[in-house]
């Protein structure tokens, strides 16, 4: 069985957002408005006042009540829905954590920006970075049909029975959030199809009134433990569950991402370029360019963060002559960008060979072309045994 | 890995029967001091229980009790008793009760 065609048209990133969110359903929604995410709580106040949903709006003070009514409503066993963004992300940490810790399966939408430190209103997968080990899920998108397309599998993931954990949806602010792309957007039907699934699934303990029923407020001990070792499997878990997950979208609605991870011409690649977001599609341009020159170059997204990608990553990266990671984030007290990190930490796994990072993209300064293509050239120079530089802050360097 | 523990939650998150499994935690040996009942004082008014923070004593039928198993020693029931039913003992003269 396959989808109906959707109805194509322009929207920006938040717009496409909050539409997707809608086709899904939620019963609550709470959302602190926060540049660049309040078009995404704006339209769903909008959809909810002119019928197009039916969902309890809770109007609340700040981000860190959003999270807590939402992550009390989901464990009252509703569907829910959150956005928000930088400075509103780091304000619910607690209850960030907490809603993991709970297993209340929220979906939230995180529209990357620059978070406290300087007052930054500029994109930036910092925010991100700061919330890693917050026990989420978390993916990175690169476009505004992924938004869509991924808030869908995200309640699909969340909720399904063997992983009952939230997802943070990410997407880069301002290259997305405000930009304007064609987009084909699923009947409400056709997610109601793909979602059903979960119905048929064992029902998930829920508060009910009037019965004692307790969650969250024992964790002691071996009962500590026990949560948390459940937690951390139920994140191992969720690996090939995106990949399934995405597969079934793909069969269905005829779009898929490929997974944790997506490959771009890495078949016969000597180096490779790993990002994520919306760099992803600079990346691919110069991949072009630089395979027409016969540079055997080829492109990793990352698009699973949390749990990250090792096995997928494994596979692709092994074997290779270098690799260069571009991060849009820092890692202080570590001096290579986050990602490659997290690349470097497969090291016993893919072998030594040059891993080279950079940082680009900070502040809403763009990755550029020229800038991918002095990737390239480096790495690739790097895999024929020119010397390199391990760390590159790229506008430093300008 | 092989996991040798048994599993306190039946659920993937940490969902209990709030009737049981709430008062699993060993608070009672948290305690310094315990309350000890005046019978005399107690007119089974039920405030000690209504404030007890782990609700945790227990009805008699004639008065409230601690449940020694998780009274935290806080001393509320022993605040809150508007007859001063209630005297916090320290622990350590119950020593020989084990």
């Amino acid at each position: 069985m396959k989808a109906k065609k959707g109805k194509v048209s322009v929207m920006t990133g938040n717009y496409a957002a909050a539409n997707a969110a809608r086709l899904c359903r939620p019963e609550v929604v709470s959302a602190y408005p926060i540049t660049p995410q309040s078009e995404v709580a704006e339209q769903i106040s909008a959809y909810v006042a002119n019928g197009e949903l039916d969902a309890e709006i809770v109007e609340v003070e700040g981000e860190n009540s959003a999270m807590n009514v939402v992550c009390a409503a989901s464990l009252a066993g509703a569907r829910v829905f959150t956005a928000t963004s930088s400075y509103g992300l780091v304000f619910m940490y607690d209850t960030l954590l907490q809603t993991a810790g709970y297993r209340a399966p929220v979906v939230m939408v995180n529209v990357n920006r620059e978070p406290p430190g300087i007052q930054a209103v500029s994109g930036g997968q910092q925010d991100l970075i700061s919330t890693r080990d917050s026990g989420w899920v978390q993916v990175i998108v690169e476009n505004n049909q992924e938004i869509i397309d991924q808030i869908i599998m995200a309640y699909r993931l969340a909720e399904d029975h063997d992983i009952q954990l939230p997802v943070m949806v990410n997407y880069d602010g301002y290259y997305l959030s405000y930009l304007a792309e064609s987009v084909e957007m699923p009947l409400i039907e056709d997610v109601d199809a793909f979602l059903a699934p979960l119905k048929s699934q064992p029902p998930r303990p829920r508060i009910i009134p009037g019965a004692a029923t307790g969650c969250g407020t024992h964790g002691m001990e071996m009962g500590y433990v026990e949560a948390r070792y459940k937690h951390w499997s139920a994140l191992e878990r969720a690996r090939e569950k995106v990949d399934d997950i995405d597969r079934l979208f793909g069969e269905y609605f005829g779009r898929s991402y490929g997974g944790q991870i997506e490959e771009y011409r890495t078949d016969g690649a000597d180096i490779i370029i790993v990002t994520s977001g919306s760099a992803a599609g600079t990346t691919r341009t110069v991949v072009d360019a630089k395979r027409n020159e016969g540079v055997r170059v080829g492109m990793v997204k990352i698009r699973l963060f949390r749990p990250f990608p090792e096995d997928r990553l494994t596979e692709v990266l092994k074997g290779r002559k270098a690799i260069g990671v571009v991060d849009r984030s820092l890692c202080f007290g570590w001096k290579c960008g986050p990602m490659c990190m997290e690349i470097k930490a497969l090291t016993p796994d893919i072998g030594r060979m040059p891993i080279l990072s950079y940082i680009d993209g900070l502040a809403n300064l763009d990755i550029t072309v020229p800038h991918i293509t002095r990737v390239v050239d480096e790495v690739n120079g790097a895999a024929q045994g020119k010397p390199f530089q391990e760390v590159t802050w790229i506008p430093m360097e300008e | 890995m092989v996991v040798k523990h048994k599993n306190i939650f039946k659920t993937e998150g940490t969902w209990s029967d709030a009737r049981k499994l709430l008062l699993k935690l060993d608070t009672g040996s948290w305690r310094t001091e315990r309350p000890v009942l005046d019978r005399e004082k107690c007119n089974y008014c039920g405030l000690c229980a209504l404030y007890c923070p782990p609700q945790c004593l227990l009805d008699r039928g004639d008065r409230y009790e601690p449940n020694l198993d998780f009274c935290k020693g806080c001393g509320i029931c022993a605040k809150e008793c508007p007859r001063g039913a209630f005297g916090m003992v320290p622990e350590g003269e119950f020593i020989d009760e084990g």
